[in-house]
């Protein structure tokens, strides 16, 4: 069995990924190290996306016409696949961004009643 | 088997991703102080199984299931190729049980399912009249009876009445003598058929007088040398000058006969007079000659034309008792009528050659089984790596796929082949066997019982030896006989396909005993040295009177030949395919019997008609050409006759008055002068019946067929009597030549055929047993050396491992064979009511069918048990 390897990391939920990476690709186009290097910075080195995961994750992402991938050159001169946002996908993002704001509020609202009833 | 250009470039774009990835994270981890080396190894595992994120990545792009269906037929592809012997049995076995199905289905089809080549056939149906005592079964109709149909149905928007007739066309070049119909003018607008050229009948023209024909392409073709447009033009018709209105569509074929008619000409013919005072035929309610289509309301049913035709018949029977106490009427679909009695025969013959497939697959599974089985470490392998139980069923399947894919191309080869052949040696007047043809149908059905074989013999074997746990297999090498299970599913596959064997054979056996029976009866005459032909001789100059005598002088001629023993005349021919019937009385005395109106089987003939056929004359005298127009009335019957209706007297000097008359004002009484042996009329295996014979001279009702009796060679016969012919009238044409022993083989044509056929069939299925049994036998054996070995070396002597091996096979043969009587028993029923020739089997014949079976046991043991035999403990036991 592997050794976890990084001790907050999280295990995403199921479509998180998915969100997580177009809004990552609304701040411009970028590769997949560059994506995974992006989101494990902006989460505090907690969101540990793995090359198994987000791979899948863009290619699927691509047959849905919500992001395009195009062969360009690195800043580090390295030929990689960058991919950027679609119309589609950023009206994508749009909706999905409301309902996950919708849900985490719902959530936090339920936790902060267990809380308060507690104390 | 490569993927497509742009699958592979899919992929490489997919590898240079990951690449640029790791590289990409290297260089990271480089800029930030790590070693080469460091950088690259921490990049790589914190990427994780590159593989593993190609096949997820590969995944989504969802070729997945198609991809590993392509690749496992890829592998099975190769591994059929690395093992030939077993490839090359299993394609030729699954090639010859699929390819002789699709040939037999293809004859099905044309023959049975294909619809009839008319308008909305599923809305045609055939009208007939019945005798309501007794069994009824179809019978001809009148034509007063079919026009008061006409005028009164409302279930049939159209209704159609034809009979067949043989027409003799001079004028252009050597006459000749065309099959063809007498039909009502709106036969061809009922069938929905369109004339080629010209148009169809008009309905005045059925009024007598009105001398026109339809001709068919084939006549426009080969008689009128493919004249563009013969409509408009003359022929001369059975002596008469005729019009041709138009032209039937080619390959047009109603009535439905073998050879197809030619001419159609309208009821008009019927409704002349040859002679002032008699009535035409049209006119005669009593005559019952023709056949009747109609085309139902498209809402309707047959059942609702059923109780209509009903209701006319019980009115008619109320209105005219004399003639009409007893008919009823039975309709039906006109397509059932045509295919008739052909249908039943050929369904148990695809039953027959699908039984033949069956035990090719059960002898496959064996074989895949047994690879299974050698393949169980390579199979444990494959699920320690990671493959699911369904993925190596699959896998497995794929095997039979491939192979059912060969096997279908190589039957549809055989199939394609075999179709000529299987048409060639099939009785000639099946409708729709000449359209027999691989078409899209047949391709679907081969495609469908190729799919069923694959999983038949890829689904149980592939299931079985992925069953329980795969790794204990694993590097195991099998020294010992398979486990019990596995040989007992073997040995079920060995019972499953003696035991369809068995019902083969049974079956096989019923029609060559029945075949048998038919050879050997005795039709009343001896055909050997016999020829026959007719001479038609056109109404329009020879009238009653001069047939006789055209006869009279004709046949001492032929008689005076060398090299003939005898000639004479007579309508209708025996097994000429017709039977006359005939009502008769007997003299009052006779009281009650009288009442009711008697019906025998009649035929005119010559002064030496009985002696050219060699029918024996029990009592009294033959005809003589004294028995003329003067002569007093005289009649023949046959031993039948005298029996039923002279029981315990002598037939000779009674009285009888068949309903049958010609030159005479009213029906004479007849003497009966003579007896003779009863005669088989339409087929050998009747039942002997009353009948009556009349001189020709009062009785030439119909064209008759000359019959003459050679000394030896009956070649030069037809020849002989053609010059005298047309010496005696040059417009003369002889016509349907056919020597009597061909008549009488032709009778029994269908019969034949499927004989023939079960024959083929059961001998098939027979060499697959062989060759399956020996397959398990020597397999089982094989498996076994060591165990043998171990034995022989503890002092077994061979002969008990033999008596072991053969009595194992004889004990699975046996069972099958017991299995498969049980089910032939069940199913011969089923056989008799198909088949008219077939009687119920007894025991020897499942006796025969139970040597046959363990000769053929015998024969595949006997390698396998030599080698068990010939096992020498020390190879075995040193190489293990």
């Amino acid at each position: 069995m592997p050794v976890p390897r990084y001790k907050n990391r999280i295990e995403l939920l199921q479509g998180t990924l998915d969100l997580l990476i177009l809004e990552q690709l609304r701040w411009g186009p970028s590769h997949g190290y560059g994506l995974s290097h992006a989101i494990r910075a902006h989460s505090g080195d907690v969101l540990q996306v793995d090359a198994g995961s987000l791979y899948p994750a863009l290619h699927r992402l691509e047959r849905q016409g919500l992001v395009k991938a195009t062969w360009a050159l690195s800043e580090k001169k390295q030929r990689t696949r960058v991919y950027r946002l679609t119309p589609r996908g950023r009206r994508h993002l749009a909706g999905e961004r409301s309902k996950w704001e919708q849900m985490s509020q719902a959530i936090a609202g339920v936790l902060n009643r267990a809380r308060s009833s507690e104390s | 088997m490569k993927w497509p250009a742009w699958r592979r470039r899919q992929d490489a774009q997919l590898d240079e991703e990951l690449r640029s990835h790791l590289a990409l994270a290297i260089q990271d981890r480089i800029e930030r102080g790590e070693s080469p080396d460091q950088a690259a190894a921490a990049a790589r595992r914190e990427f994780g199984n590159v593989l593993l994120v190609r096949e997820t990545v590969r995944d989504t792009w969802g070729w997945t299931p198609i991809q590993h269906f392509w690749q496992d037929l890829h592998y099975a592809r190769r591994a059929l190729w690395k093992a030939p012997a077993f490839t090359i049995a299993a394609v030729l076995t699954l090639s010859l049980g699929i390819g002789a199905n699709a040939a037999m289905f293809s004859v099905v089809r044309a023959v049975v399912l294909r619809p009839l080549p008319f308008a909305a056939p599923e809305q045609l149906v055939a009208v007939n009249e019945t005798d309501l005592r007794g069994t009824p079964i179809p019978r001809s109709s009148s034509w007063p009876d079919f026009f008061d149909w006409r005028r009164d149905t409302q279930t049939l928007v159209s209704i159609a009445a034809h009979h067949t007739a043989s027409f003799t066309v001079t004028g252009r070049g050597p006459s000749r003598h065309v099959p063809g119909a007498v039909v009502s003018a709106n036969l061809f607008s009922t069938l929905g058929v369109e004339p080629y050229l010209g148009r169809g009948f008009l309905d005045e023209e059925e009024r007598a007088g009105a001398d026109v024909v339809v001709i068919s392409d084939e006549f426009r073709r080969d008689y009128l040398g493919g004249a563009a447009n013969p409509v408009g033009s003359a022929l001369t018709v059975n002596g008469r000058p005729f019009t041709i209105v138009g032209v039937t569509p080619p390959r047009f074929n109603f009535p439905v006969t073998s050879p197809p008619p030619e001419l159609w000409v309208t009821l008009a013919q019927d409704a002349r007079v040859e002679a002032p005072g008699d009535s035409p035929m049209t006119e005669q309610r009593g005559a019952h000659f023709i056949q009747v289509v109609g085309r139902m309301r498209p809402d309707l049913t047959v059942t609702n034309v059923q109780a209509e035709f009903s209701a006319f018949a019980s009115a008619l029977a109320k209105a005219d008792a004399e003639d009409h106490r007893n008919r009823g009427t039975m309709v039906a679909l006109q397509h059932d009528v045509i295919v008739g009695n052909a249908r039943r025969p050929l369904l148990l013959l695809l039953a027959a050659v699908s039984c033949v497939l069956l035990i090719a697959c059960v002898n496959l599974a064996n074989l895949m089984t047994a690879r299974g089985v050698t393949r169980q470490p390579e199979l444990a392998l494959r699920v320690a790596l990671g493959a699911s139980r369904s993925r190596v069923v699959r896998l497995l399947l794929a095997e039979s796929v491939a192979l059912a894919i060969v096997s279908a191309i190589g039957g549809l080869l055989i199939a394609w082949w075999s179709l000529d052949l299987l048409v060639g040696i099939a009785p000639r007047d099946v409708r729709g066997l000449r359209d027999v043809s691989i078409d899209t149908v047949v391709l679907a059905y081969t495609a469908l019982i190729a799919f069923f074989c694959s999983l038949v013999v890829g689904l149980a074997p592939a299931l079985r030896s992925t069953r329980g746990d795969l790794r204990q297999d694993m590097g195991a090498t099998r020294t010992s006989g398979g486990s019990r299970a596995q040989r007992r599913w073997l040995n079920g596959l060995i019972v499953t396909e003696t035991a369809v064997g068995a019902v083969l054979l049974v079956a096989a056996t019923l029609v060559i005993t029945g075949l048998d029976r038919l050879a050997r009866i005795d039709p009343g005459f001896d055909a050997s040295t016999v020829s026959t032909m007719r001479v038609n001789l056109p109404d329009s100059r020879y009238t009653f009177a001069k047939q006789v005598a055209f006869y009279d002088r004709l046949l001492p001629e032929i008689a005076r030949l060398p090299g003939i023993a005898g000639a004479g005349i007579v309508g209708p021919l025996p097994l000429s395919g017709s039977n006359y019937s005939l009502s008769f009385e007997l003299p009052g005395n006779r009281g009650a019997e009288t009442a009711t109106r008697l019906s025998a089987g009649f035929a005119f003939v010559s002064p030496g008609y009985f002696q050219a056929m060699r029918i024996p004359i029990r009592r009294g005298r033959e005809f003589t050409i004294a028995d003329n127009e003067t002569a007093p009335r005289a009649a023949i019957v046959n031993e039948s006759f005298a029996r039923q209706y002279f029981p315990g007297e002598d037939a000779i000097g009674k009285r009888i008055k068949p309903g049958l008359s010609t030159t005479e004002q009213e029906t004479p009484w007849r003497e009966i002068v003579g007896v003779v042996s009863d005669i088989k009329q339409q087929t050998l295996n009747e039942a002997p019946g009353p009948a009556m014979f009349v001189p020709h001279a009062h009785g030439l009702i119909t064209t008759p067929h000359i019959v003459v009796r050679a000394t030896s060679g009956v070649d030069a016969v037809p020849e002989m009597v053609r010059r005298l012919v047309l010496a005696a009238d040059p417009e003369l044409a002889i016509f349907d030549v056919r020597t009597l022993q061909d008549r009488l083989n032709l009778s029994m044509a269908r019969q034949r055929f499927t004989t023939l056929l079960l024959m083929l069939f059961a001998g098939l299925g027979l060499l697959l047993i062989a060759i399956g049994l020996y397959g398990v036998l020597a397999y089982g054996v094989a498996q076994r050396t060591h165990e043998f070995g171990v034995r022989v070396a503890l002092g077994a002597r061979p002969g008990v491992i033999v008596r072991g091996v053969v009595s194992g096979a004889l004990t699975l043969v046996g069972a099958g064979l017991l299995i498969g009587v049980l089910a032939a028993a069940a199913l011969t029923r089923v056989m008799i009511s198909a088949l008219d020739f077939v009687a119920a089997p007894e025991a020897p014949t499942y006796g025969a069918v139970a040597i046959v079976l363990m000769i053929v046991a015998a024969a595949a043991v006997f390698v396998p048990a030599r080698r068990a035999m010939r096992v020498d403990p020390m190879r075995t036991l040193r190489t293990n």
